[in-house]
């Protein structure tokens, strides 16, 4: 048979993005596919050695803009590390309630594009109304829907506003959730598409770094939420599945909005018997410290770290990032040799790759 | 094989009657020019400045190179302010000594020219 | 037809007018008039299915253009018919041009055989229903040669499921129909409505709805089965090179196909214009006054149109609900489940009627 090359994107409905894939294919036989990124390149990390620290403060959140609170806290953690800056418990608290709020909302955008990918429209709507709720309170207490620069170093920019409303969106969400898995978990046409598909072995995740949920969807039991020190005094379990295919990572991250509700629960407890910090003062930092660092967070795609070297100066003297979705896209030269061309937009999809934080 | 088949029609009745369900709820579509969204004083629009002394502080923490500060002898003639390459991330807010600078509520900022995106902020009243 | 006839004679002989071109006018008149029909029809349709699919997803759909987004899809139309004809500079651009337009022409073919009510019937024969299969079997085609000829790798794949598509689902289609045949002795669309008078076929052949339902989905190249413009990997299958004028065509193919499929679904199992426990409404209300016998063709069809109507909100539900299947699952879903299946109806129906 003939083979036909076909080039999947930078513009196509569901690369998500500016993905290309060069897709060899014979029939609806996928031969061999090279993933090709960097159309989203807006150098980031080069724009770091320009910028003072709160001049790039703001940019952070535009690495991935679906989980902007990670970034800034891998960020902002970085410094204060490095500059020994005492972060108050209260703060710390707060830094992980958006940050788990933040997981949700980014696990229910994934929710709502991957089935949409599989061609069912209701979901996305569904998960978006929910998205919806929690984009309000991050406008509400940070003053943007997504570009939020709230957590500045030492803490965070203004106290936390309606905790009840907190409650309330989880609650709710909480709810929602089991009404997407009526619709879609036992679907025999989702299963036909997911089970079975795209099976990352738990070698080829160790040996290409994957992180977050996809590796956890392997039966890799790894959460970098462990180490952290502001999830000490916080219970949470870790969502694990054992397939590795894509039914698994699908179940993985409908189990850790679960989880996420879970802990965003005691975060308000917490923040509710305790005494509000004064506001932060403004540090500006003018002697920083020499030395490099390394801080990392368990983002909802998988582990970032940023690297941080200082020489002293006003602005970083190198800065890198390490961001979860550019594992994924890797493996997916690996991943999509030999199954059909349907079966791309399935495993793709799956995965959970934000173009801007593959490309910086 | 029965079992299964049960399964089956379960998992799709259930599926079909939860998309059934919200036939009947009321939409949540927000009919934007006749509903304008609620606010609150967080809300980072467009940035006005009450009384500006000249530090030049807001200047430093732009990430963008977004202000420019035209000063006549230490008083400050001109504060503008090129909304075209403002990116909204509020720093100059936050870290103005002397808390003089705003964000409003205001984010509908489309106008017929340029120059009308660079613009002189101080409130002279 | 005979009863129309008559009428239009007798009305045309009371404004002196010629008879010869008169009869001429009348065979031509219904083809008009469908015409019309057809596009207000899927115009109405576009707009039922957006607003539907608006609520089901808990928004409102259309609502801007008109009272209620009621000339949305009519301003949409206008659009379209004004846009810039786009030719393509390699590829074959008289079959790129010639396949919209008899995939198209097809279609109304399909509805003038439909009887709307007792008399209304344009090309009422004794083999309607192989009329239907075979003019059905032509919008498929000319799918195909659209892919071709645009020259585009998306369009050539959309076009090859489509025709991989059409050959499984045309078994269980013809299977079922030779079921209903076998029930009602007759080809004719008229007869197999009148056969149910007293009880529709969906009763006695439960199996085979079920089997026409999900094959007429399949050829109406919807969700679940709208593998041929799968739009998460296809961006628009075989359409996807078309624009302005050649587009709408296709579209209002689509959408008037949709429609008359789902006419024959209630023809061959909801009793047709029949209404349910054969009482008229008319006749509940006006008693049997000379007026009520016009009375009844209106309501044959609105008893038509609403079975019909029906049967798209359950398909506009079936694809709000359901994801796409893959290209290997719905050849194996149709040949190794539905195939089999519609042959052992076949066999079941034909001890039956023994």
């Amino acid at each position: 048979m003939d083979k036909m090359i076909l080039n999947l994107g930078p513009q196509h409905p569901s690369t998500h993005g500016v993905l290309r894939l060069q897709v060899v294919l014979e029939g609806e036989h996928v031969v061999s596919c090279e993933p090709d990124i960097g159309y989203l390149h807006r150098g980031m990390e080069k724009l770091a050695e320009a910028k003072s620290y709160i001049q790039y403060l703001p940019m952070v959140d535009r690495v991935d803009y679906l989980s902007g609170f990670f970034y800034s806290y891998a960020f902002c953690n970085a410094v204060e590390c490095l500059n020994h800056i005492e972060v108050p418990q209260y703060a710390n608290y707060v830094r992980v309630m958006m940050m788990e709020l933040n997981r949700i909302a980014s696990h229910l955008l994934w929710l709502g594009t991957y089935l949409l990918d599989l061609g069912a429209i209701s979901p996305m709507f569904y998960t978006f109304r929910e998205r919806e709720t929690i984009l309000d309170y991050f406008e509400k207490i940070t003053g943007q829907r997504m570009m939020y620069n709230y957590f500045v170093f030492g803490g965070v920019r203004h106290n936390i506003l309606y905790l009840d409303n907190v409650i309330k969106i989880v609650n709710n969400i909480l709810f929602k959730i089991n009404e997407y898995e009526n619709i879609i978990t036992d679907n025999p046409i989702f299963l036909s598409r997911t089970k079975g598909i795209g099976i990352i072995s738990k070698k080829k995740a160790l040996d290409w770094a994957i992180t977050g949920p996809n590796l956890r969807a392997c039966g890799i039991l790894s959460d970098y939420r462990m180490n952290m020190h502001i999830y000490d005094d916080i219970e949470f379990d870790i969502v694990m599945s054992n397939e590795g295919d894509c039914y698994s990572r699908y179940i993985v991250r409908i189990y850790e909005m679960r989880e996420s509700a879970f802990i965003i629960k005691q975060c308000v407890d917490w923040l509710k018997s305790n005494k509000k910090i004064p506001e932060p003062s403004q540090i500006f930092l003018n002697n920083f410290q020499k030395g490099e660092i390394y801080s990392y967070v368990e983002a909802p795609r998988g582990l970032s770290f940023c690297y941080l070297n200082s020489v002293g100066e006003s602005t970083p003297y190198r800065l890198k990032w390490r961001t979860g979705s550019y594992y994924s896209t890797q493996l997916l030269k690996e991943l999509l040799k030999g199954c059909s061309l349907a079966d791309i937009m399935a495993i793709y999809g799956s995965l959970d790759v934000v173009l801007p934080e593959v490309d910086r | 094989m029965l079992e299964k088949i049960f399964n089956l029609v379960k998992a799709l009745f259930y599926g079909f009657v939860t998309v059934l369900w919200h036939l009947f709820k009321r939409p949540v579509t927000e009919e934007y020019p006749e509903e304008k969204p609620v606010l609150n004083e967080y809300f980072r629009g467009r940035p006005f400045l009450n009384s500006c002394a000249g530090c030049g502080y807001c200047k430093r923490v732009c990430p963008a190179d977004a202000i420019r500060i035209i000063k006549n002898e230490r008083i400050v003639e001109k504060y503008i302010i090129d909304l075209k390459k403002c990116i909204f991330c509020g720093n100059c807010m936050f870290y103005c000594p002397s808390k003089s600078m705003h964000m409003s509520n205001d984010f509908a900022l489309a106008t017929n020219s340029k120059s009308g995106l660079q613009i002189d902020i101080i409130n002279r009243r | 037809m005979n009863f129309l006839l008559c009428k239009f004679l007798e009305f045309i002989k009371t404004i002196n007018f010629s008879e010869h071109i008169a009869l001429v006018l009348f065979s031509i008149l219904p083809f008009a008039l469908i015409l019309g029909f057809l596009i207000l029809t899927v115009i109405g349709l576009v707009l039922f299915e957006r607003k539907i699919l608006g609520y089901f997803t808990q928004r409102k759909g259309p609502n801007r253009v008109g009272f209620w987004g009621i000339l949305q899809t009519t301003a949409d139309a206008v659009k379209l018919l004004c846009k810039e004809n786009i030719e393509i500079s390699s590829g074959d651009n008289f079959l790129f041009t010639l396949s919209p337009i008899i995939a198209f022409a097809a279609i109304i073919i399909l509805w003038c055989i439909i009887p709307y009510n007792a008399e209304f019937n344009m090309i009422n024969s004794s083999v309607g229903i192989l009329i239907y299969l075979i003019v059905s079997s032509f919008p498929m085609l000319f799918h195909f040669l659209a892919g071709y000829s645009s020259n585009n790798k998306y369009s050539i794949i959309g076009s090859y499921r489509a025709l991989a598509l059409t050959a499984s689902y045309s078994v269980p289609i013809i299977f079922t129909i030779l079921s209903i045949i076998c029930i009602t002795n007759t080809m004719n669309l008229n007869n197999i409505i009148l056969f149910q008078t007293k009880k529709w076929i969906i009763f006695s052949n439960i199996l085979g709805f079920v089997i026409f339902y999900i094959s007429s989905i399949a050829k109406l190249n919807r969700c679940p089965f709208d593998l041929s413009e799968a739009e998460s990997e296809l961006v628009c299958g075989y359409h996807t090179e078309y624009s302005g004028m050649r587009f709408a065509m296709f579209f209002l193919g689509e959408y008037a196909e949709l429609f008359v499929m789902c006419i024959l679904i209630s023809i061959l199992f909801l009793g047709g214009y029949l209404p349910p426990f054969n009482v008229y409404l008319a006749n509940i209300f006006m008693g049997n006054c000379s007026l009520c016998r016009y009375l009844i063709y209106f309501e044959q069809t609105f008893w038509l149109i609403f079975k019909t109507l029906l049967i798209i909100f359950s398909i506009i539900w079936i694809r709000a609900t359901l994801p796409r299947f893959t290209q290997k699952t719905t050849l194996d879903f149709f040949w190794k489940y539905l195939t089999p299946l519609t042959i052992i109806n076949l066999i079941i129906i034909t001890f039956m009627r023994i």
